[in-house]
């Protein structure tokens, strides 16, 4: 159990040294959700806006650069792995291929995290924007949750991208609709309700809204139910994780879709 | 008493099924192994020749259990290669040729310090393993330089220690010398003979005859999917034992001509290799006395040069065992 430890943290450390000198890792953590965090604040600080669209301008920049990181990174991971020649090299060590996606996730995580300091920064300086009620804990918690949701879809998806080489180019579109399901950038309430049904089967949508309820005083406050419908999700999504891994691991086998060749 | 073997595998197949065609999509079939046994001894080290496409590469992808065979067995250290992956995968170590597999970004160290935590070794022992792997390979005082400097021989070397990181039973080669420049190519076999002398399992594939024949104790000539041929160097070259070999270079070889050398009595097989200006022609004979007097008449008008005879290599035996090609 603590080799599969120290193999996770292994994989964590080298995806963090492969990011930090990788340009494209700072397009998608500093540059592009500030420029998010722009457009939002010149759309949403307008005179007459309230507290909640100043807090979606605030945080949505950030989070959007949250998800691109932590689930853009996991695809582009894999697709690195396959282009170095080490994707077959990682698929036949003792290591099960899911611990070290883990330790790759939460490299992906904690840089994506870091999406929130140029954009919350970027508010303050460039917009003197604040958030407007900050219930400190809950928003730590309602972040910790949506971390969780995160992890839980990136590990979840990651297989197929290791699978088909076509699945990652599929799934880029997800990128997107995921910012609009999952009101990033504004309310859910405000899309169709067919599409409201989408937003509610998706996990980060329960944790972000209840990061924005965290910074507001508006609004219903239903923060345990919140918490509880993203974990669950979550957990949902894990188990199919599992048979996915297994479902990879004899397809890999049968194609040989791991090599480039 | 018979030990048994390192490697066993008994009717193994592998066909690999690829989609052709932009709108109307056909399947189409390719066999890669059409049903192959060997049997590898502790300590031996083992060579499988054959052309490329022979099923080198799917035999190594399948004992190293990254392929699943369609049918039939394959057991290392007594292993199922199918059923039991994860024991051996921490039995065993496997180097594939070329450049990839590597994180170039990355120093060598942290490259070998991140595989030893993939296969799961005590931090006391990988860092003494890839203290005298650094030393024994040649690339200490360098493990700190990014991989992307390294040469290509470094960087084959860097794959033999990642290879040997696990202190692997039977160690798995797919063309570890291809791309490698002469004095690299021969370092690397030093290596690995050295390696069999230590009491390892080498499964070693290559195309690269004299490779086979200076440092396998035994080897076997893949073909299409099957084994043609098995046994020491030696006993492979028996194949072409009571032949000879003609070798000449001629300018224009027409077809008509090339026919009449073939259906000259005792002649087994005619290769020509083009090169700048002319072909290189060989001809595998069993009375090559004959075939130089009659080569006269048959490239009659023909610019003929650099005539010779010579005795069989391993190479003829593989050119004669693989067949002709023009």
């Amino acid at each position: 159990m603590i080799s599969l430890v120290r193999a996770a943290f292994s994989a964590f450390a080298v995806s963090m040294r492969l990011r930090v000198i990788s340009p494209w890792a700072y397009l998608n953590w500093l540059l592009f959700p500030t420029i998010f965090t722009a457009i939002g604040l010149f759309v949403l600080s307008r005179p007459g806006a309230t507290t909640t669209q100043l807090a979606y301008g605030v945080l949505g920049g950030g989070l959007i650069g949250y998800w691109g990181v932590a689930y853009l990174d996991g695809g582009n991971g894999i697709q690195d792995e396959r282009w170095n020649g080490t994707l077959e090299q990682i698929f036949a060590v003792p290591t099960p291929l899911w611990v070290i996606v883990l330790g790759k996730a939460c490299g992906s995580l904690l840089f994506g995290i870091l999406s929130f300091l140029p954009t919350v920064a970027f508010a303050y300086f460039g917009f003197h924007a604040l958030l407007p009620g900050v219930d400190a804990a809950r928003l730590a918690i309602s972040i910790g949750v949506l971390s969780f949701t995160f992890l839980t879809i990136s590990i979840t998806l990651t297989p197929l991208f290791a699978l088909w080489r076509w699945a990652f180019s599929m799934l880029n579109g997800f990128e997107l609709g995921v910012y609009v399901l999952c009101g990033f950038m504004f309310p859910v309430t405000v899309l169709a309700p067919w599409a409201q049904v989408i937003s509610g089967s998706l996990s980060p949508t329960w944790a972000t809204r209840a990061i924005y309820a965290a910074t507001t005083n508006e609004g219903p406050h239903d923060f345990a139910l919140w918490w509880l419908a993203a974990i669950l999700i979550s957990l949902a999504y894990l188990v199919g994780a599992l048979f996915l891994y297994q479902m990879v691991e004899r397809r890999a086998r049968v194609s040989g879709e791991l090599a480039l060749a | 008493m018979q030990t048994a073997p390192a490697i066993e595998i008994t009717g193994l197949r592998k066909k690999y099924v690829n989609k052709r065609g932009t709108f109307r999509r056909t399947k189409v079939e390719n066999v890669a192994l059409a049903g192959i046994d060997l049997a590898i001894r502790p300590g031996e080290l083992f060579g499988l020749l054959g052309p490329n496409g022979a099923g080198k590469t799917t035999t190594t992808k399948i004992l190293t259990t990254l392929l699943l065979p369609d049918s039939g067995q394959a057991r290392v250290l007594g292993l199922d290669v199918v059923k039991q992956t994860s024991a051996v995968r921490s039995r065993i170590g496997f180097v594939f040729g070329g450049d990839r597999g590597l994180y170039w970004r990355l120093s060598g160290l942290n490259n070998l310090r991140y595989f030893a935590e993939l296969y799961r070794i005590p931090p006391d022992v990988s860092k003494r393993r890839i203290g005298e792997l650094l030393e024994r390979l040649g690339l200490a005082g360098r493990e700190h330089d990014k991989v992307e400097v390294y040469s290509r021989g470094m960087k084959q070397r860097l794959h033999l220690a990642r290879g040997l990181l696990n202190d692997p039973e039977v160690l798995f080669l797919d063309e570890p010398t291809i791309g490698l420049d002469p004095v690299g190519a021969r370092e690397l076999r030093v290596l690995v003979r050295e390696l069999a002398d230590a009491g390892k399992t080498i499964f070693l594939t290559t195309h690269y005859m004299f490779e086979a024949d200076s440092i396998c104790d035994r080897i076997a000539v893949i073909k299409k999917g099957a084994i043609v041929a098995e046994g020491t160097p030696s006993s492979i070259k028996r194949v072409v034992e009571n032949q000879g070999v003609v070798e000449f270079e001629v300018v224009g070889m027409p077809a008509d001509r090339l026919a009449g050398l073939r259906g000259l009595a005792g002649v087994s097989s005619v290769t020509v290799v083009d090169q700048e200006l002319a072909q290189v022609v060989t001809v595998h004979c069993t009375r090559p006395a004959e075939v130089m007097t009659q080569l006269g008449v048959i490239l009659e008008g023909l610019t003929l040069r650099k005539v010779s005879s010579r005795e069989p290599t391993l190479e003829d035996a593989y050119v004669q065992l693989i067949g002709e090609s023009t």
